[in-house]
């Protein structure tokens, strides 16, 4: 196995070359490029890539261009996971075979989705994948909505949230489902490890992946992914809302290892009002009206009780 | 890039980050790497910024915030130090402004066309209530 | 680890699956991934026994859908190496988005489909409607009318689909039952004679070359996408051709077995021909050879190789004739079959005064028999004499109730 980078701290991890080309095609302020730079950067291993169909993909490979520095590869919306799994094999094939061209190599095989991607359209593929144990992670950029696409909902999308294909009104208060659990999904498949990460908190992520890629078999990272374009807040406030999102609770930053043993891997000092943390978003702004702000307290209480249950899980190390 | 006939490009659409071999490129600092012309290192999105960050070395403190922040590998660090603004590559986001703890900071935002030698010489003094 | 070789006997009975699945064997595919269906499941597990027993040393990745099996080659194929898979109807269904991709971005890989009806109504039997779903998916498409030709043509596929100048995916097509599950006597080639007909895959564009990253699968637009599709289609035309015909003559001068794009039996001075694919072939040259022995001077042909059409050669074999037949055997959906539309689009604009004919057939694995031959030839005797076709230009044969014809 190779080496782990030594990241002590960001003068040293910004000697990192990337590996991830500007002049791509993402929003300014995208939050997406920020997670792939910080998790391409937590390694200096050579690297075998795959996304899904979605914002990532259409932004940095879109002919002539291309923001890849690594084999990058996009076949449709919901199989990058099983396209990364395909190469991994390959991988493995070869080597056995002893017909790799540089076989003193130790890449690794990250496949990158959206949350559409990952937990809608291609959940079956993903299961198998993490199923079979395949040498790899997937990495879901969570910004809990189908963005590319304009704003429609996913399975991903949280209650309240005004998506175009669930859009608040007069009589309606936007997206009607809780955003579905797939860090317990995925933690149910008793892959080797699992982790809920946030690009603000780079150290807690870094660690994060380089565990992963430390790890032989299927590693699963849910990333909170925050969109200026379709949470509606400005560009230059990405990394606030990412704050927000980890301060807030709303997107706790924990891992599962085994399937068996959670670990809180941050808590906030100040845990800031789950309002603050809707009030800085323009898909929630509906909810602050007299006929919807009741919606705000039951956000309030899901999330106490959801870090409430992690924490129970925690200590009774299930 | 100029456009190519149907007999002019590599089969199946694909695309080579670099030209010629490149053994160690996580080693490679992005000025060393023979970059081929598909790669968008070599493409600017400078004309999509209405602002721009300027940076004043004065008051930086090499925190690297800008640098792990920045989604458009725009901020260039070199042996720990930052260096400066990428500015083919910023789309002027303002992150790197957000981010930069100093007092005052070492980066504002002011509109692309400003000059950055004047906004350098009158840029704002400590903020002595923060 | 070193894997065991496999002797065999100059002919072994094998049935059609078996016959692939042998063949993936001795062409040492890198990665198998697969999932099952019937009629080809004994493919994917023929393959996994070999595995069990380590007479392959490959990966076998054994997924959770058709669309993750071809997803899976495809990223295996990115990689670079040797790969294959199998499938048949409604798995095939699920696979021909990635079917389009893997042939867009020119990749290599071998598909075995196993004909089977497509739903609904279910149907687990043979006819073409699979085949047919994928015609213009940009792969390359042999068929195989018996198991020889199914483990023939799964060597010729590997090396004309790895050929650096024509980096195509390429179909087997073999009809479901009738050819995948009926035993024949199959002439065999040693392991060694068959891995050297194929080779070492040489990689071309692989992930896997960390001083040489590559991106595959890019997005392009009005800009750019006309180009890229009007580049794959050249070469199907222009340069995929002749490397078949040169792969068929490698093959010739391994085994002494002659293949050709368009298969021509008692074609030389025929005046009546049926075109058709899979087993029907084999069923026909049986009528045409009792109808020769009675005089009558009919021929058939068998399409082997579907995809790139052989336009050129169809026209040749057809242009003394004077009455021909265009079987299809899949349910056309509100036109005409697909053979006949081909068949038509050859000799338009020729010298051929030839009457041309549809017939729809078999659907579901409906027998063809016999006597629906020696009628249809009877029809199309009746077309020469009279010199102009005498029945609609589409009928049904075989199926219950009153006669259906169109056109």
């Amino acid at each position: 196995m190779s080496e782990i980078k030594k990241i002590k701290n960001l003068k040293e991890f910004s000697t990192s070359a990337d590996r991830f080309e500007g002049a791509n095609l993402l929003c300014p302020g995208c939050a997406h490029s920020i997670i792939v730079r910080e998790i391409l950067n937590a390694t200096n291993d050579d690297l075998v890539l795959s996304a899904s169909t979605g914002c990532l993909e259409v932004c940095t490979a879109v002919y002539p261009y291309t923001s890849w520095d690594a084999s990058w590869i996009h076949i449709g919306f919901e199989n990058c996971s099983t396209a990364i799994a395909g190469a991994e094999a390959m991988y493995k094939s070869l080597k056995n075979k002893g017909r790799l061209k540089q076989p003193d190599r130790n890449p690794k095989f990250i496949a990158f989705g959206g949350d559409g991607a990952s937990y809608d359209i291609g959940l079956q593929w993903i299961s198998g994948c993490m199923e079979r144990n395949h040498d790899m992670m997937y990495v879901v950029l969570d910004n809990e909505v189908y963005a590319n696409t304009g704003g429609q909902r996913s399975s991903s999308t949280p209650i309240g949230s005004s998506a175009t294909t669930s859009p608040a009104g007069s009589i309606s208060y936007g997206e009607k489902m809780n955003k579905k659990d797939l860090m317990g999904i995925m933690g149910a498949h008793n892959i080797p490890y699992a982790a809920q990460v946030a690009p603000n908190k780079w150290k807690d992520l870094v660690k994060k992946v380089q565990r992963g890629f430390a790890t032989e078999g299927a590693v699963f990272i849910n990333a909170v992914s925050p969109c200026t374009t379709e949470w509606k807040f400005d560009p230059k406030d990405t990394m606030m809302l990412s704050d927000l999102s980890t301060d807030s609770l709303v997107f706790p930053l924990y891992e599962i290892i085994e399937g068996r043993e959670i670990n809180i891997t941050y808590r906030p000092k100040n845990v800031v009002p789950v309002e603050e943390y809707l009030a800085a978003q323009g898909r929630f702004k509906h909810l602050f009206k007299d006929q919807y702000k009741h919606l705000i307290g039951e956000w309030q209480t899901r999330v106490d009780e959801n870090w409430a249950y992690l924490n129970r899980r925690e200590e009774a190390r299930v | 890039m100029k456009y190519k006939g149907w007999d002019e490009f590599e089969i199946g659409a694909m695309l080579r980050s670099f030209d010629g071999a490149i053994d160690d490129i996580a080693g490679t600092a992005q000025i060393d790497r023979k970059y081929s012309e598909n790669n968008s290192y070599r493409a600017n999105v400078a004309d999509w910024r209405i602002l721009k960050p300027v940076f004043n070395k004065d008051y930086c403190i090499d925190c690297q915030f800008c640098w792990i922040y920045c989604p458009d590998v725009s901020i260039i660090a070199r042996d720990k130090k930052m260096i400066g603004v990428d500015m083919d590559h910023c789309k002027g986001c303002g992150i790197c402004v957000e981010v930069c703890p100093t007092n005052p900071k070492s980066l504002l935002m002011f509109v692309d066309y400003a000059d950055e030698e004047a906004e350098l010489a009158q840029w704002p003094a400590k903020d002595e209530e923060e | 680890m070193a894997f065991d070789k496999m002797e065999l006997r100059d002919i072994e009975v094998w049935d059609g699956n078996h016959a692939a699945a042998q063949a993936l064997r001795q062409c040492q595919v890198d990665v198998v991934s697969a999932y099952p269906i019937t009629p080809s499941t004994p493919i994917v597990e023929g393959y996994a026994k070999f595995k069990s027993d380590n007479y392959v040393e490959g990966e076998f990745v054994m997924v959770e859908s058709e669309h993750a099996a071809m997803s899976g080659c495809i990223g295996a194929a990115a990689a670079g190496g040797r790969v294959a898979t199998a499938t048949s109807s409604q798995g095939l269904a699920l696979m021909v988005e990635t079917l389009y991709q893997a042939a867009g971005m020119r990749l290599p890989i071998i598909l075995n489909i196993v004909n089977r009806a497509l739903a609904a109504p279910l149907n687990v039997n043979g006819d073409h409607s699979d085949m047919y779903l994928c015609r213009d998916s940009g792969w390359i498409q042999f068929d195989a009318f018996s198991p020889q030709e199914a483990y023939d043509l799964n060597m010729i596929a590997f090396k004309v689909s790895e050929d650096h100048d024509v980096r195509m995916p390429a179909i087997i097509n073999q009809d479901g039952f009738l050819t995948s599950h009926t035993a024949q006597g199959v002439h065999t080639l040693t392991d060694d004679e068959a891995f050297n007909f194929v080779g070492t895959f040489k990689p071309m564009n692989d992930m896997l070359d960390f001083e040489h990253p590559v991106t595959h699968g890019v997005q392009t637009e009005e800009d750019w996408h006309f180009e890229h599709k009007a580049r794959q289609h050249n070469d199907m035309m222009t340069i995929i051709p002749n490397k078949i015909d040169q792969a068929f003559a490698d093959f010739e001068t391994l085994s002494g077995r002659k293949y050709n794009k368009v298969e021509c039996y008692d074609m030389e001075d025929a005046d009546l021909a049926i075109v058709c694919m899979g087993t029907s072939v084999e069923t026909v040259r049986e009528v045409v050879s009792e109808l020769r022995e009675k005089g009558l001077k009919v021929g058939v042909i068998g399409l082997r190789v579907v995809r790139p059409f052989p336009f050129f050669e169809i026209a040749e074999a057809l242009k003394n004739i004077k009455a021909v037949a265009a079987l299809d055997r899949s349910a056309p959906g509100g036109a005409a079959g697909m053979l006949f539309n081909e068949i038509a689009g050859s000799l338009y604009n020729t010298d051929s005064k030839m009457l041309l004919s549809g017939y729809i057939y078999g659907l579901g694995g409906r027998d063809l028999t016999k006597t629906n031959i020696v009628d249809l030839y009877n029809e199309l005797q009746a077309n020469a004499d009279a010199g102009k076709v005498l029945t609609k230009q589409q009928q049904f044969i075989g199926v219950r109730g009153p006669k259906l014809a169109y056109l």
